[in-house]
């Protein structure tokens, strides 16, 4: 042996690791210099009184009785055991230990070599730090999770009662309108005349109108609830359109609105119920009535795009804010703070209406440039199995045919060319030349237009346009105005007077045509 | 499920009647090599490792199941059910003792004896009851195993030793032996060291073998008296012996014992 190496004795007493040899019952045999040094205590004070356990604390002393003995027992050896060791100053060294059973004379002994892990261990607590971390992170965020949870499924039942409680509401509520409607019915009958009208009227009016907001009540529920029946069938919409905004005329006429309708050439055909469909679009123009100032346009389109049928109503009313564009179809969104309230309701008529166009397989969107500018409410509906939009005719001027007008001008030559041009539509024309002739002809005439100039010589165009709206047929009827002046003034004056529009000579044969076409379309 | 698989269930030996062995915290059933085959000419043996340990199926691993000692005791009816033949004589190790006696009150006409090697029914002091540990110790216990299972553990083994696609080798690995998974391993520690069933112990009158260690810092020696005490139908004895593992350190003389033990219980 190269004499420069030291012995083997001092190998073994200054190893860089602490070296230790018990016995079966684990008290120490001997111990080198190193572990002496580590552990603070001198070899006598060791051998024959201490076991190594007992320099273990006692979480570590109880991981090696369940951990480190079995597998001595059964392999023989154990490795890299990571424990603090409590040295005699009561300090905790960090070590790993490996520990060898071997066998000598029928005894067996351990041989423990204990290695300091005190950077390995600060390294190993900060990663075990850090994972506690992690882990209570992730605890944290489950726990959130499953409040959340908990909160949706409270909301969720809350918005289900509520639901079963507007349904049974609704219920209830239409119980007693029957029998109060038989007996107005009854009252009516009964008084006649000899009632008060208005009062009959007053109750009637506002009866159907409750009866109105309870049906609307029960349907949104049965929506909400999964229970509407659509009764399916091929249903053609340019008739339901026009006989949708029919219905609707007395209420547009109520609040002086103009209502124009636009019908694309038929059939256009989409697979649903007609009633319901029927529906929306009634719930769209009674809301396009509903939040336009007295007076307004609202436009009804039906148009067929590729694969769809498209319902657009349209007003020049209040409009809506940007904000509310997107809860607009919300059940009770009339309820938001922001909406003007001052038009009352539930709110529940275009929900109503997102819901039959969903159950149809359709869409409804809202659009509006903002408070004051108008609403545009647009339903898109899928067209019925093997349905496509009909061919574009050849020409966009079909004229409006055997519609029957009555000219009242007292200008000869004005009145002619007129007449030729409405000839040249396809119109049944009557010209007469004073307000005395007009009202003499209209109830044989019966027309359906009157083409008014206002300076008549035997009386002025609105007291003419007063008498009209007398005669029989006279509430249906068009009144146009044909005036030198197109000032607001005179536009104001012609609908006092009763007019539905105006125009300003000379006249514009284009628009006085666009105008029939939009009144009386497909004619 | 089967429950062969759940619990890597191992029946050998003949006989009429079954030794069914379960193992303590910690480790699996090879704990019991030493000892169970001194039975098998007699007895038909059934070994099995609780359900997070050893090589049992870890996707049965249900933390509400196995949070109490009830959804290991009724494993090991289940196990019973599917295997045993004849009275049953349980051997349980340390926190198996417990679920052995929770078996027994459960189902008393299943088992004919139980053998319970180094029990505890409560490892923590209270007042006067001496368990060996304070809820301190236990933390401790916890963070020893979490330095421990952070540089090695069983999920690691096999790609240590490089034969993922091998599992034969794997169970060839002597040194899987008390490899636990590091979470369930915490969990079942958790269950086990704070798991208090003094209230337990007069409902089992299967007739008992407290096997005692004279030197056992798991289960100290006023613990046995104490079962002793509680256990309508117990034996003590404390065999000489340092440490918690008699059956491994002196299989020998435990077995003794519990020969005589059955010898007198089943005569």
């Amino acid at each position: 042996m190269n004499g420069a190496l030291p012995g083997g004795d001092t190998l073994f007493e200054h190893a860089a690791c602490a070296l230790v040899v018990t016995g079966a019952d684990g008290v120490i045999l001997g111990a080198n210099a190193t572990a002496c040094t580590w552990l603070g205590y001198g070899e006598e004070e060791l051998v024959g009184k201490v076991r190594m356990r007992d320099l273990l604390p006692v979480g570590a002393r109880l991981f090696y009785h369940t951990h480190c003995q079995p597998i001595l027992e059964v392999q023989g050896s154990v490795a890299e055991i990571q424990v603090n060791l409590v040295n005699r100053g009561k300090e905790r060294l960090p070590v790993l230990i490996n520990i060898a059973r071997r066998q000598a004379d029928g005894a067996s002994f351990d041989h423990w070599a204990l290695f300091k892990a005190a950077d390995r261990h600060a390294y190993e607590r900060e990663l075990l730090a850090a994972r506690k971390a992690a882990e209570a992170a992730l605890e944290a965020r489950r726990e959130a999770e499953t409040r959340l949870q908990a909160a949706n499924a409270r909301l969720s039942a809350a918005d289900r009662r509520k639901d079963e409680f507007l349904a049974t509401l609704s219920h209830e509520l239409r119980n007693p309108l029957a029998p109060m409607r038989s007996a107005l019915d009854v009252l009516t009958f009964k008084l006649g005349n000899s009632a008060e009208p208005r009062l009959i009227q007053a109750f009637d009016r506002q009866l159907r109108h409750l009866t109105r907001l309870v049906d609307d009540l029960m349907e949104v529920s049965r929506i909400t609830q999964g229970r509407m029946q659509l009764s399916r069938a091929t249903v053609e919409l340019t008739a339901l359109v026009r006989s949708a905004a029919h219905d609707l005329a007395p209420m547009m006429a109520a609040a002086r609105h103009t209502l124009h309708v636009h019908v694309a050439d038929g059939p256009v055909l989409v697979d649903g119920d007609a009633t319901r469909l029927a529906q929306v679009v009634l719930n769209l123009l009674a809301n396009a009535a509903k939040y336009t100032p007295d007076g307004g346009t609202i436009e009804l389109h039906l148009a067929c795009v590729p694969g769809m049928a498209e319902i657009r109503v349209r007003d020049n009313g209040i409009g809506i804010p940007t904000a509310a564009l997107a809860t607009v179809f919300d059940m009770f969104s009339q309820l938001e703070p922001a909406l003007d309230r001052a038009k009352g309701g539930l709110g529940i008529g275009l929900a109503l209406v997102r819901g039959i166009v969903e159950l149809h397989g359709g869409t409804v969107g809202a659009a509006s440039e903002g408070p004051g500018r108008g609403s545009e409410f647009t339903v898109r509906l899928p067209l019925a199995m093997g349905a496509a939009c009909p061919a574009a005719p050849e020409q966009d001027d079909t004229p409006p045919a055997s519609v029957r007008i009555l000219v009242v001008d007292d200008n000869q030559d004005a009145a002619e060319t007129l007449t030729m041009a409405l000839a040249m539509f396809g119109c049944e024309t009557r010209t007469v030349h004073t307000a005395g002739a007009a009202l003499d002809i209209v109830a044989a005439f019966r027309p359906d237009v009157a083409l008014l100039d206002i300076g008549l010589p035997d009386m002025n165009g609105y007291e003419l346009a007063r008498r009209l709206r007398q005669a029989p047929g006279g509430t249906a009827m068009k009144l146009i105005a044909i005036t030198g002046w197109g000032q607001q003034k005179d536009r104001e004056q012609a609908q006092a007077a009763g007019f539905d529009h105006h125009m300003t000579k000379p006249i514009e044969l284009g628009k006085l045509r666009d105008l029939l076409a939009t009144e009386f379309p497909g004619r | 499920m089967s429950v062969q698989i759940r619990n890597n269930v191992h029946v050998a030996g003949n006989g009429s009647a079954t030794m069914v062995f379960a193992h303590g915290f910690g480790c699996d059933q090879t704990m019991w090599r030493f000892l169970a085959p001194a039975f098998a000419e007699r007895f038909r043996t059934i070994s099995f490792d609780l359900v997070g340990s050893g090589r049992s199926d870890l996707s049965a691993y249900d933390r509400d199941k196995y949070g109490t000692l009830h959804g290991y005791a009724d494993d090991l009816l289940e196990i019973l059910d599917a295997f045993a033949t004849g009275p049953v004589v349980f051997v349980g190790h340390s926190v198996s003792t417990m679920i052995g006696l929770l078996a027994t009150i459960k189902a008393p006409e299943r088992f004919v004896a139980q053998v319970m090697v180094g029990p505890s029914p409560c490892y923590i002091n209270d007042g006067d009851y001496v368990g060996g540990f304070s809820r301190e110790d236990i933390g401790e216990l916890l963070e020893t195993m979490d330095a421990n299972y952070l540089g090695w553990s069983s999920s690691l083994a096999p790609a240590i030793m490089g034969a993922p696609g091998r599992p034969e080798l794997r169970a060839e690995l002597t040194d899987s032996f008390c490899r636990n998974d590091p979470e369930i391993a915490k969990h079942f520690a958790r269950v086990t060291f704070l798991s208090d069933h003094r209230a337990d112990l007069p409902h089992s009158t299967v007739p008992a073998l407290i096997l005692q260690c004279s030197d056992d810092l798991v289960a100290p020696l006023e613990v046995g008296r104490y079962l002793h005490r509680h256990l309508p139908n117990s034996t003590l004895h404390v065999i000489d012996n340092v440490g918690h593992c008699p059956h491994m350190s002196a299989p020998t003389e435990s077995s003794r014992v519990i020969e005589g033990f059955l010898a007198r219980t089943l005569r």
